[in-house]
């Protein structure tokens, strides 16, 4: 079990949640108790984030549990590269090299755009007193389970359906995030799960009857109904799918069915099932565990833990993805010109010889 | 010195998330690696939107004139939650970008690799570097209070 | 057999005491501090999301010129009578928006340029108080730390801070909003708008210095009293009010959908910068 000392500090769960001051305890012994809504069952209520170093695979060579020396050199690294990159530049530097300045990943050879747009995650997540080398704990390598062979085929065929269009050719060959219908990683989910870049925040309103989760990207509301009821008709899948929460003890536990088509979490089928729980550790923290099934997908379930921790005084922003959306436009406007530049190129006449 | 995101995916994160990075779109798919350029203006206009802010700069044009160039950055939202607001930095304000102009150059857009004062300092820092202690810390560790607006 | 003399007084009795109309619609739920409960899915019945102001039925929302009187425009022909506006008797108190002459001429400009400047086409965000009224329905989630409301159009949302975070930081389509309880109404006050929204598809505007005050008043179980007060004097000559019931979903499986239209208007918004555009 995590030893904390409940600190005191002026923490506000969100605005709109009334303060909570936590008191001061010298002593370990003291023990915290969830505070409970007006029904009985554990508040979830607030604002919570579940940004962190930790990547969802554990990469090769580490245990599941990380040294205290391993972690410090993490977050190091982390709040160096940060303090570099923040770092007064050259007021008499040039334009950047031509044919690109060789940044990789989301960067695109471009340099995406300055660190202090972006809020990653810069400590390691830490379960019950273990700072996790990867979100996944089951296999118990960390890591996404192979898929079948029928997995491997339905993926093939993606593939080959994907080459017959160029990759800019249509706003419907372009990432969901992109097209602004999801966040980017699996935000919302379910699982929900961080992206390692920004808006990692999550509001939750938690009734009789119901709880809501809201990503902050894109604005997405779950709602989960607590009170059975049907579930939806094979054919009705939403994205997100449709979610059902019961309490098992102090455990908000979800089960989500029906995702839509085109929310493939690593290559599921529409046969994908989540099984969520949240239970409220502490003060500032939801531990958030999840269990994913596909047997026509994956050889074996997978799940993860990380936890969610409370945002203090931050507010959710509204993200109107959609509405300010100039990148998809200018991504297939700039296709359409080099093509044309390249068109241009071909059916000039070549230069005669001097 | 990479002043740039990709400094972060490829040299701070050890634990890499096995080759795979999220992006919600390919910087590489919107503007244009052979289109560098460097830019030295004047801010007029901030849309403080998401998924990207644009900083509108006003450049003097060689041989007269002046032409205003969008400049796109991240979301809003992480700086107003640091702090800052589009009022952080007023119109007028005189800010150096390099970046790569987009792919369709009919557009006078690039992309914000470097956005400066004119003494080099980046834009928006605020207070403080990340000030995000909210993510998987031990809660033993007491967070970072922030500044009042 | 009664005698008829009983039946009169029983009559009488039933003329001279006659119940009032709320306690024939039952009590109002209550949450465990005693507020007015407005939890579930509500809607909105009526045509304000037409146009807010008294108006009669008319072939379409986007014109051009007829032989004989206008008809409607090519792009919305081929709806028929699907795309014709039926008729509404207003939820502007007072009947007209006060409209400074400027602001008026900007109306019917967004009036003529409908196709192009409706916001809703594109399923951009609606705003406050548009979200309210939208032929969508919308779910409000109050417990006793939060009011959020999730809208089924566009998947709009907004959370109703209980405690004022101080001014919005930033503008938006959905603004700031503020909550208090004044007995047993819920008062709420949104900023922090930007300019983009409408209040319907009749190219009603405003600017960003729009304020909205809006008042939920449980009539009984299943009817909110919904008003909204609009100030903003860079547009409006005054301050004005709409008013409306909204009426809950009573099946008891009721469920807010799922319309993330976005999706929807690809073809719309970036169709022609397909690398094979579609034939006109």
């Amino acid at each position: 079990m995590r030893i904390h000392r409940v600190v005191a500090v002026g923490i506000t769960i969100a605005i709109g949640w009334p303060s909570a001051r936590a008191i001061a305890q010298p002593s370990p012994a003291h023990a915290w108790t969830v505070p409970r809504t007006p029904d009985g069952h554990p508040d979830l209520q607030g604002n919570w984030s579940n940004a962190t170093l930790t990547p969802l695979e554990r990469p090769t060579g580490l245990d599941r549990v990380l040294t205290k020396e391993q972690v410090a050199r993490l977050e190091k690294i982390r709040s160096d590269t940060i303090e570099k990159l923040n770092k007064a530049s050259d007021p008499n530097r040039p334009a950047p090299p031509l044919g690109g300045d060789g940044s990789t990943g989301a960067a695109g050879n471009v340099g995406g755009y300055n660190y202090f747009w972006i809020d990653a995650g810069d400590h390691i997540a830490i379960v019950n007193g273990e700072p996790r080398s990867s979100i996944i704990t089951d296999p118990p390598n960390g890591r996404v389970p192979p898929l079948t062979p029928a997995a491997r085929a339905r993926q093939a065929e993606r593939v080959r359906q994907a080459t017959r269009f160029g990759q800019y050719d249509n706003p419907e060959n372009r990432p969901l995030a992109e097209r602004c219908l999801m966040s980017f990683g699996s935000n919302a989910g379910p699982p929900m799960l961080p992206n390692y870049f920004y808006n990692n925040n999550y509001t939750i309103v938690q009734t009789k009857d119901h709880v809501m989760i809201m990503t902050e990207m894109v604005h997405d509301a779950r709602i989960i109904r607590l009170n059975g009821g049907d579930p939806l008709p094979p054919n009705v899948r939403p994205w997100m799918g449709d979610s059902r929460g019961r309490w098992e003890g102090d455990t908000l536990v979800i089960e989500t069915t029906n995702f839509h088509p085109r929310q493939t979490l690593r290559g599921a089928s529409d046969s994908l099932r989540v099984v969520e729980r949240l239970t409220r550790v502490d003060e500032r923290t939801i531990l958030y565990r999840f269990t994913v099934y596909d047997p026509s997908t994956f050889t074996q379930p997978w799940s993860g833990e990380l936890p969610f921790v409370s945002m203090g005084n931050d507010l959710v922003l509204e993200y109107g993805c959609h509405e300010g959306n100039y990148a998809l436009s200018n991504i297939l406007s700039g296709a359409r010109a080099e093509e044309r530049e390249a068109a241009r190129r071909k059916s000039a006449p070549t230069p005669s010889k001097p | 010195m990479r002043k740039t995101i990709a400094a972060l995916a490829a040299g701070a994160l050890v634990l890499s998330v096995a080759g795979r990075v999220w992006a919600h779109h390919a910087f590489g798919a919107e503007f244009d690696p052979n289109a560098p350029i460097r830019l030295q203006g004047r801010v007029v206009k901030l849309e403080w939107v998401n998924p990207h802010a644009w900083i509108h700069i006003e450049v003097k044009k060689k041989g007269g004139g002046s032409e205003v160039w969008m400049v796109e950055g991240g979301t809003p939202n992480t700086l107003v939650r640091r702090g800052l607001t589009r009022q952080s930095i007023g119109y007028g304000t005189e800010v150096i970008v390099d970046g790569y102009q987009t792919k369709d150059h009919s557009l006078k857009r690039a992309n914000g690799r470097d956005v400066t004062f004119t003494d080099g300092r980046k834009i928006f820092l605020g207070s403080s570097g990340t000030g995000a202690p909210r993510d998987g810390r031990d809660p033993s560790e007491p967070p970072v209070k922030k500044p009042p607006k | 057999m009664v005698p008829p003399r009983l039946c009169l007084s029983v009559a009488v009795l039933l003329l001279c005491f006659p119940f009032a109309g709320n306690a024939q619609r039952g009590a109002i739920p209550r949450t465990a501090s005693g507020k007015p409960d407005m939890n579930g899915i509500w809607q909105a019945l009526g045509n304000a999301h037409y146009d807010i102001e008294p108006h009669a039925a008319s072939a379409a929302m986007a014109w051009r010129p007829g032989p004989v009187v206008p008809v409607p425009a090519k792009e919305v022909v081929a709806l028929g009578a699907v795309g014709a506006v039926p008729s509404g008797q207003g939820i502007v108190v007072g009947g007209q928006i006060p409209y400074r002459p400027e602001a008026l001429a900007k109306k019917r400009e967004n009036q003529e340029h409908w196709l192009e400047r409706d916001p809703e086409i594109k399923c951009y965000l609606p705003g406050i108080p548009r979200a309210t009224y939208m032929p969508l329905p919308f779910q409000i989630f109050q417990s006793e730390r939060a009011t959020f409301m999730a809208y089924e159009y566009a998947g709009a949302v907004r959370n109703i801070y209980l405690k004022d975070p101080g001014p919005p930081q930033i503008d938006t389509w959905m603004g700031q909003s503020v909550g208090t309880w004044a007995a047993d109404t819920l008062v709420v006050t949104t900023t922090g708008f930007n300019a983009e929204t409408w209040f319907d598809r009749a190219g009603n505007h405003h600017s960003e210095a729009m304020k909205v005050v809006e008042r939920f008043n449980m009539l009984g179980p299943d009817h909110i009293q919904y008003e909204a007060t609009i100030e903003d004097s860079l547009t409006f000559t005054r301050p004005w009010t709409i008013r409306l019931p909204l009426y809950r979903l009573v099946n008891p499986d009721a469920r807010l959908g799922q319309f993330k239209c976005a999706e929807f208007v690809e073809e719309l918004m970036y169709g022609h910068l397909r690398k094979v555009p579609l034939k006109p």
